[in-house]
């Protein structure tokens, strides 16, 4: 599977707007990015669900869990237990075993949803990171993917070079601020070089839980 | 949803159920050889207490996990008149840190088990599935190797087939024309009807493996 980097949107100051998006999408396509369709990826967030409040959950019971559905592999499910660093995959059944098994309730969903381009052998995807049902924007997103190679490490310097003419590109268009790369440390989660949709799981994820933290603070 | 229904046949016969199987199919058997654990939830974990089954098939050249729930079975006097039982099942395929995950989410192992044997598919009205298999319990944790079966007399034979709320009561009728081809070896009921081994068993095991030998 190709590698995939997702970066997300930094002003230089204030907040993101829809139109940051547009921007970025008319940046993508003034350099022939070519519109193939819609993406989105459903992240939740669940908490354990406490049958008695005065005692207390198993001690080794998850205290989050987080799942994730990908438009791209509708089959399958991802979840990631960032306290026991596990990223997880199943066919997407699991999620109605889940809710058979009543173990953890949903406390949030975002929405990453938006447009893919192809450049040559490049593949970008540009959307908004929105809370579901409210539509609350919390970031804009670009994932960029080398779609020949599968090596985390051989298309570092491919990837990087091309996020940097982005960034060129959307400077171009009077954007003020720039994409910024949160990468997961996948060695933390047993992941290999070799680069998987539980990589690209372990992202998405990252970055939700970063802007569920931004916005806090 | 599925339909099921199962017996239990003696060992000296499986042999004989092979052949009619075979007969009946003329597909592919399938070797069984799964690990499976039964878990509980954790105390004070979740809204209700809940059971659920991972089971690890380690026939094929790489171990296939698989998380199964299986819910209650249908009520109503309609469905205690059906000669199979209909009940929600889901399943899904998980990757290797399955059980990790499991525990993780607050999962206790209740028991587990080793189930060895075959399997046929048959293409009816519906896909229906025969599981023939041997139950081994593991003396020590985890350890399949020095596996012992429960009852070394005894298989269970299983025969199931996926169904919808639309079709239970046509699966059902298919399910039940087809234990009537396994009727001379042994009974089929729902599941916890006990209903013991049939008498003419010995009789058609000898027929079948007769004819078998003459092919």
């Amino acid at each position: 599977m190709p590698v995939k980097w997702l970066l997300y949107w930094q002003p230089n100051a204030g907040q993101v707007s829809s139109q940051t998006l547009v921007d970025v999408m008319k940046s993508i396509e003034s350099i022939n990015g070519v519109r193939l369709g819609r993406w989105q990826v459903t992240a939740s967030n669940h908490r354990p669900i406490q049958r008695d409040q005065s005692m207390p959950l198993p001690p080794e019971a998850a205290r989050e869990l987080l799942g994730l559905t990908f438009s791209e592999v509708p089959s399958k499910h991802y979840f990631v237990l960032r306290g026991e660093h596990m990223v997880v995959e199943t066919h997407s059944n699991m999620q109605n075993i889940m809710e058979k098994l009543q173990l953890y309730r949903n406390r949030l969903t975002i929405f990453f949803e938006g447009y893919q381009y192809q450049l040559g052998d490049f593949q970008v995807k540009a959307g908004r990171a929105v809370l579901a049902h409210s539509e609350n924007l919390r970031g804009i997103i670009l994932e960029v993917e080398y779609v020949p190679v599968s090596s985390i490490e051989q298309t570092r310097v491919l990837l990087q070079e091309f996020v940097d003419l982005v960034q060129e590109v959307v400077a171009g268009q009077n954007m003020l601020g720039r994409f910024i790369h949160l990468e997961p440390n996948y060695s933390d989660y047993n992941l290999q070089d070799q680069y998987g949709w539980q990589h690209t799981a372990l992202q998405y994820i990252t970055l939700m839980v970063y802007f569920m933290s931004s916005q806090r603070s | 949803m599925e339909c099921v229904v199962q017996g239990i046949l003696e060992t000296q016969y499986v042999d004989a159920l092979e052949v009619l199987l075979q007969g009946l199919c003329g597909g592919i058997r399938e070797t069984l050889k799964v690990h499976e654990f039964y878990l509980k939830s954790g105390s004070n974990m979740g809204a209700v207490n809940s059971e659920v089954t991972l089971c690890c098939s380690l026939s094929g050249p790489q171990p296939v996990w698989t998380v199964r729930h299986v819910g209650g079975p249908m009520r109503g006097a309609a469905s205690e008149q059906l000669p199979a039982l209909v009940r929600s099942v889901f399943e899904a395929d998980i990757s290797n840190s399955g059980l990790r995950f499991m525990y993780a989410l607050g999962y206790k192992l209740d028991y587990e088990i080793l189930r060895t044997g075959f399997s046929f598919c048959f293409q009816k009205v519906v896909p229906i599935t025969v599981k023939v298999s041997c139950i081994c319990r593991l003396p020590k944790l985890h350890a399949i190797d020095e596996a012992v079966p429960v009852t070394p007399t005894l298989h269970l034979v299983e025969v199931f087939a996926p169904a919808s709320a639309d079709n239970y009561a046509e699966v059902v009728a298919a399910i039940s024309s087809f234990a009537e081809f396994l009727a001379p070896l042994l009974h089929l009921s729902k599941p916890g009807a006990f209903t013991g081994v049939v008498a003419t068993a010995s009789t058609a095991a000898s027929s079948l493996i007769s004819r078998a030998a003459l092919k």
